[in-house]
């Protein structure tokens, strides 16, 4: 049995799914253990398209669940969604856990009967721009590739032959490609709020690549990871200090990247040019939804104030649209990045958004999607 | 729910046709003058004709006679109105006269629109005519554009619960209390302190009559207490007050006073033993002492002790002496619940206090005294048995003079004149002339105000009595020998500069809100007025309603009066009040909240902002109780996804009125 | 119209027991103020949206006011209370934005306060006419 709080190392039984998992099907293990046994009726899994593209589906066969482990650097879409109004368990990058947890407070997410798996991340990246990267600075063709890596800095993808090729991340990022912008500055990179943080941070040795760190985050957390031992779909050993140290030590690295990358897009702007650009930015926006639709935090159906109020016809400087959306989730915004995947139109949405969320958020020390008893400050704070 | 279920629609509410193609009449009222003497009606009126939806705009010479009214009801008539817009005063005091008038004409009342271009515009732009009426037409114009879209609304009717409550038993309150009684209606009447009586209580005689104050109190005072139809809760405090006109939830503290009120006498024996004596702060302004267990005073309804937990020192004197083992140490504090239609706030005033500032050496010197604890020292069952004294050596002073305006009429303290201090300064003078008619009495006063029946001829009486009256307000005070207050002033009719040497120097000393007023006026939620006191509805022809219903203001609790003011005040409520109670029903807001079930996505932030309890959700959609809802709308802001709406504010009549504020050029 | 001073258009949203209330009573007091000021009545300043207050700048407002009975005063308990939460959000938003902070303003005005209100009315309208008008107004609209 396993305690809240306990940070351990733990693997698949099953050889076959520790070999193809990312370090060492655990995650992928305690999915479909949850399956098995009951404790959900179905579990979120990437559907793979390609090499750079997967969409999520939720399945109740648990031998897919098993299939589908392995890590794919280049899937931006965020999952929570896919968790309103069904009793599943999910794998999630800390924007999924933030995006469910926010979801939650605002009904849309019933996490008595909702496991999230947290994965931690550093980054994702965009299968469009991911592609045409592979063919500016790899020189590959992006259907020649078997696989990719991230090691030291350096993002490695391997090919159909064999072929090895590195670009350290920093040039690819100078370059304009590597991760998503907002990925760059993302402020959580190990998901505390979800019930199991796990992630091969922290993990050495001989365990390295096969094995997963995984920190018990709640008591949810505790059930899906007893359950997944009892079923004996997997094995765990308590980390020792050094691996505790070292996944700390990558995780502050992580974050110190992050924020410089924040100074680096937030630049300052004068009053005058702050106005004119947003009027500008958002004068190209053709109002088809598309961010409103995909964000993680908007829990709104179809009709909601940012929709109902704003019409073509208006002579406005500005959006209604965004002005509404601005207001309305600039205390939860949690930076996912995928409105700015949507926009037909390129603008630059999340930056935008964030602009104004983020100092928000800071003055009234609110970090959406890290804690549930926290309500969204905008409105209830008062209570 | 029980409340729920309790509402009934108002049987007369006919069915009205929501018009989907609105024809508006626009009335343009000049308020003789007040309008059409700044503000082109006329032209206002025409353009307003020009509007999409107005079929009929004309111009009233007052639209709120019963001329102006007649007219807008043949209007509704004569042009098939169904929305009208009447542009002339404030909506505060006009708006239920129009919404009656519009639904005497047959048109559901929600279907009026106001228009204020009185008070918001003719009144401030007196001296620019063309800014005026280029306003009052965009004003009109932006009331059109909310008119087309007004929808009408029902108000629901709810029972009253026939019982009164009255916070404050002092000469106000037991007047209401009694008045409501009387009308056969059950009454609360709740008093922090341990005795009904107030103020007046304490007082030794009263003006113009120099009648003995608590010789008129006292038997009201048991009337008060006699009365079956009144329950005393003395020793009492109201501590949270829920719900709405006709069904006020109250909860009162009864703060336990160790001793049971059912049996004990008020013989008095326990203070006899009790061997603790401390100031009497609460009874004689801390000029006479008084013991741990105490009587308040001897007229004191209830007749009961009450003992003093913070000074006892548990030594069982008391206990033993009463022969009726009244004595109750472990007595603690109990709570009841009360249900009640009213709530009459008569929770009166305090003694303005010149200590914190030291006004004219009050604190600093020994025989500057106020104007109550000249009251407590000249009355006959006072600490002195009526026998006058100054505190430094507790002889008869000669030399006594009054400063008038202390605490009141003065811009750095409060900037009220307090009313009754220019006459119980008149009738301490007289009252010290007539005992000690060698005593020389000054009165330095700015104004004497004595207005009402035989209060100039006190005053004259007070001149024919020999009291001296110095025109000026002294510039310093200060100790001399003997502890003899030295007063330096200037008699403005004969610009003679005085230093008056006095044995004694009152300030009379106005009134100012008390703590504890403000403590109830909070919880009830009655407005407060510049000066602390709270406010009335209107300040002439609602003078003791607050814009609460049911709930009523009387006596000081409103601002300083005299004793006879206070009186009608309390009576006032008491007829005002049992309005609600003999019709047995009230009408709430027709303004409230409703859902778009079908958009409502059950998030729930709105529940948490209702201060009402109004909001819950219900198989994950909300649900409104209409009856605790009083449409403030603040839900409604919260709302992401703009489901809740708040009837006559809604977004889309609040987008327009923005939007007309405007005008597209060339328009 | 040209040969005047230019006249900003202000909005105010008043709440209809306090500050709508100190509005009369400016008038009543005859406190005269420049024509700038368009009220919207409301039941409560909680009722004050601030998606209203942003509507009010797109559709050509060179200042929104809001105001509300006293912190304490509110006849819905706590609804101004509410409105000054939502109102410091706004105000941050409006800044980020970089509209200048003027342009936005907040004021408790309680139903006696007439001169108050006048004073509020008369100031921010000083302080508009010299910003001169707002950047969002659009075009040919006043």
């Amino acid at each position: 049995m396993v305690k809240v709080g306990d940070r351990l190392l733990g693997y698949a039984t099953d050889p076959d799914v520790r070999s193809r998992g990312a370090s060492g099907g655990l995650v992928t293990a305690v999915l479909a253990a949850a399956l098995e046994k009951g404790l959900v009726e179905g579990v979120v899994v990437l559907k793979r398209m390609d090499e750079y593209e997967a969409i999520p589906v939720i399945t109740d066969d648990v031998q897919e669940v098993l299939a589908s482990g392995g890590s794919m650097h280049a899937v931006p879409v965020n999952l929570a969604k896919h968790a309103v109004g069904r009793k599943i368990a999910m794998p999630g990058k800390p924007c999924d856990v933030r995006g469910v947890i926010e979801q939650a407070k605002r009904n849309g997410v019933d996490l008595e009967s909702t496991y999230i798996v947290g994965l931690n991340c550093g980054g994702t990246m965009h299968p469009v721009v991911t592609r045409e990267m592979l063919v500016r600075m790899y020189e590959i063709d992006p259907e020649d590739v078997s696989g990719e890596e991230i090691e030291k800095g350096k993002l490695i993808f391997r090919t159909k032959d064999g072929e090895e090729k590195a670009i350290p991340i920093d040039d690819l990022e100078e370059a304009g490609y590597g991760r998503r912008e907002n990925c760059r500055y993302c402020t959580v990179k190990i998901p505390t709020s979800a019930d199991l943080a796990c992630g091969n941070w922290g993990v050495i040795g001989e365990l390295a690549g096969n094995a997963t760190f995984c920190e018990v985050m709640n008591e949810k957390g505790k059930r899906l990871l007893d359950n997944a031992i009892e079923a004996g779909f997997v094995d765990v050993r308590p980390a020792d200090e050094k691996a505790i140290a070292i996944r700390e030590k990558v995780n502050s690295a992580m974050l110190s990247l992050g924020s410089e990358w924040k100074e680096k897009v937030f630049t300052e702007m004068p009053d005058q040019e702050r106005l004119s650009y947003y009027m500008e930015q958002f004068a190209d926006c053709i109002h088809c939804g598309a961010c409103k639709e995909v964000c993680p935090v908007c829990t709104c159906g179809e009709d909601s104030k940012c929709t109902m109020f704003h019409s073509l016809a208006d002579n406005y400087r500005m959006s209604m649209y965004h002005m509404v959306r601005l207001l309305h989730l600039s205390d939860s915004c949690i930076g996912c990045g995928q409105c700015s995947d949507v926009c037909p139109v390129d603008i630059p949405v999340t930056s935008i958004f964030r602009r104004f969320a983020d100092p928000a958020q800071k003055k009234r020390n609110y970090e959406p999607g890290m804690d549930l008893t926290r309500p969204p400050f905008l409105e209830v704070m008062l209570k | 729910m029980a409340q729920k279920e309790s509402i009934t629609k108002t049987e007369e509410f006919t069915e009205y046709e929501e018009a989907s193609d609105p024809r508006i009449g626009v009335f343009v009222c000049e308020c003789g003058v007040n309008i059409g003497g700044v503000v082109n009606c006329r032209a206002v009126a025409d353009y307003a004709a020009t509007l999409p939806g107005v079929v009929h705009s004309t111009v009233n010479k007052y639209a709120c006679s019963d001329a102006g009214q007649s007219e807008i009801k043949q209007a509704i008539m004569e042009h098939d109105l169904n929305r009208v817009l009447v542009a002339s005063c404030t909506p505060k005091t006009h708006e239920p006269i129009f919404r009656a008038c519009v639904e005497e004409g047959g048109l559901n009342p929600y279907l009026f629109e106001f228009v204020n271009i009185r008070e918001h515009c003719s009144w401030i732009h007196m001296q620019d005519k063309e800014s005026a009426t280029k306003k009052a037409s965009d004003l009109v114009r932006m009331g059109v554009s909310r008119a087309r879209l007004l929808e009408p609304l029902q108000s629901t009717e709810v029972p009253v619960t026939n019982k009164a409550l009255v916070i404050g038993a002092g000469v106000a309150g037991m007047q209401a209390a009694l008045d409501i009684a009387d009308m056969g209606y059950k009454v609360y009447l709740v008093e922090k302190n341990p005795s009904i009586g107030g103020k007046m209580a304490q007082l030794d005689k009263t003006f113009p009559t120099n009648d003995c104050s608590i010789c008129i109190l006292g038997p009201k005072m048991v009337e008060v207490s006699r009365n079956r139809n009144i329950e005393l809760l003395t020793y009492s405090e109201v501590e949270e007050v829920d719900g709405y006109v006709g069904n006020f939830k109250v909860k009162v503290r009864h703060k336990p006073r160790f001793v049971d009120v059912t049996t004990c006498t008020g013989c008095g024996l326990c203070v006899q033993k009790c061997p603790i004596e401390v100031p009497d702060f609460e009874f004689n302004e801390g000029i006479g002492t008084r013991r741990a267990i105490y009587v308040p005073f001897p007229q004191a309804v209830p007749l009961r002790a009450v003992v003093d937990r913070a000074v006892c020192i548990d030594c069982g004197a008391c206990s033993k002496a009463c022969e009726s083992h009244s004595i109750n140490m472990e007595q603690e504090e109990t709570f009841s619940d009360i249900e009640v239609g009213v709530i009459v706030v008569t929770t009166g005033y305090d003694v303005y206090n010149p200590e914190p500032t030291h006004d004219f050496g009050y604190g600093l010197y020994d025989n500057v005294i106020t104007g109550m604890e000249l009251e407590r020292l000249l009355n006959a069952s006072g600490p002195t048995m009526g026998k006058l004294v100054r505190p430094s050596d507790v002889r008869p002073p000669k030399r006594i003079g009054f400063i008038q305006c202390v605490g009141s009429r003065d811009k750095k303290r409060n900037r009220y004149c307090s009313g009754f201090c220019c006459m119980y300064a008149l009738k301490d003078a007289q009252l010290i002339r007539e005992k000690y008619p060698d005593s020389e009495v000054y009165i330095m006063y700015m104004d004497i105000r004595a207005p009402f029946r035989n209060y100039e001829e006190f005053y004259d009486r007070a001149r024919d009595m020999g009291v001296k009256f110095i025109r000026g307000k002294p510039g310093r005070v200060t100790e001399g020998k003997d502890n003899n207050i030295t007063v330096r002033v200037e008699d403005t009719l004969t610009n003679n500069i005085y230093n008056l040497e006095l044995d004694l120097l009152v300030l009379s000393v106005g009134a100012v809100s008390s703590e504890s007023s403000e403590r109830i006026r909070q919880l009830l939620k009655v407005s407060r007025a510049a000066d602390g006191f709270m406010m009335e509805a209107h300040p002439k022809l609602k003078p003791v309603d607050t814009t609460l219903d049911g709930i009523f203001i009387g006596g000081v609790t409103q601002g300083p009066k005299d004793i006879p003011y206070s009186v009608s005040q309390g009576s006032a409520c008491a007829a005002r009040a049992t309005r609600y109670l003999a019709q047995g029903k009230a009408s709430t807001e027709g303004i409230t909240v409703d859902v778009d079930v079908d958009i409502c996505v059950g998030c729930g932030i709105c529940v948490p902002m209702c201060p009402f309890q109004a909001l819950s959700l219900v198989d994950g959609k909300l649900g409104i109780i209409k009856a605790l809802c009083k449409g403030c709308g603040t839900c409604a802001v919260a709302c992401p996804t703009g489901a809740l709406q708040q009837d006559h504010f809604k977004n889309n009549q609040i987008f327009a009125q923005v939007r007309s504020a405007f005008t597209f050029e060339g328009e | 119209m040209t040969d005047k001073e230019w006249e900003p258009k202000i909005v105010a949203f008043c709440c209809n027991w306090c500050s709508y209330g100190g509005a009369d009573t400016a008038g009543m007091g005859r406190f005269q103020q420049p024509s700038s000021l368009r009220i919207i009545r409301v039941m409560c300043s909680g009722r004050i949206d601030p998606m209203h207050v942003l509507n009010a700048f797109l559709e050509g407002a060179d200042a929104v006011l809001v105001t509300g009975c006293h912190i304490g005063d509110c006849h819905y308990v706590n609804g101004n209370y509410k409105a000054e939460v939502r109102y410091r959000f706004l105000e941050e938003m409006v800044r980020e934005l970089g509209l200048e902070p003027e342009r936005l303003q907040l004021n408790w005005i309680s139903a006696s306060e007439g001169e108050k209100f006048a004073n509020f009315v008369r100031d921010v309208t000083a302080q508009i006419r010299q910003l001169g008008p707002s950047p969002l107004k659009p075009e040919g609209v006043n």
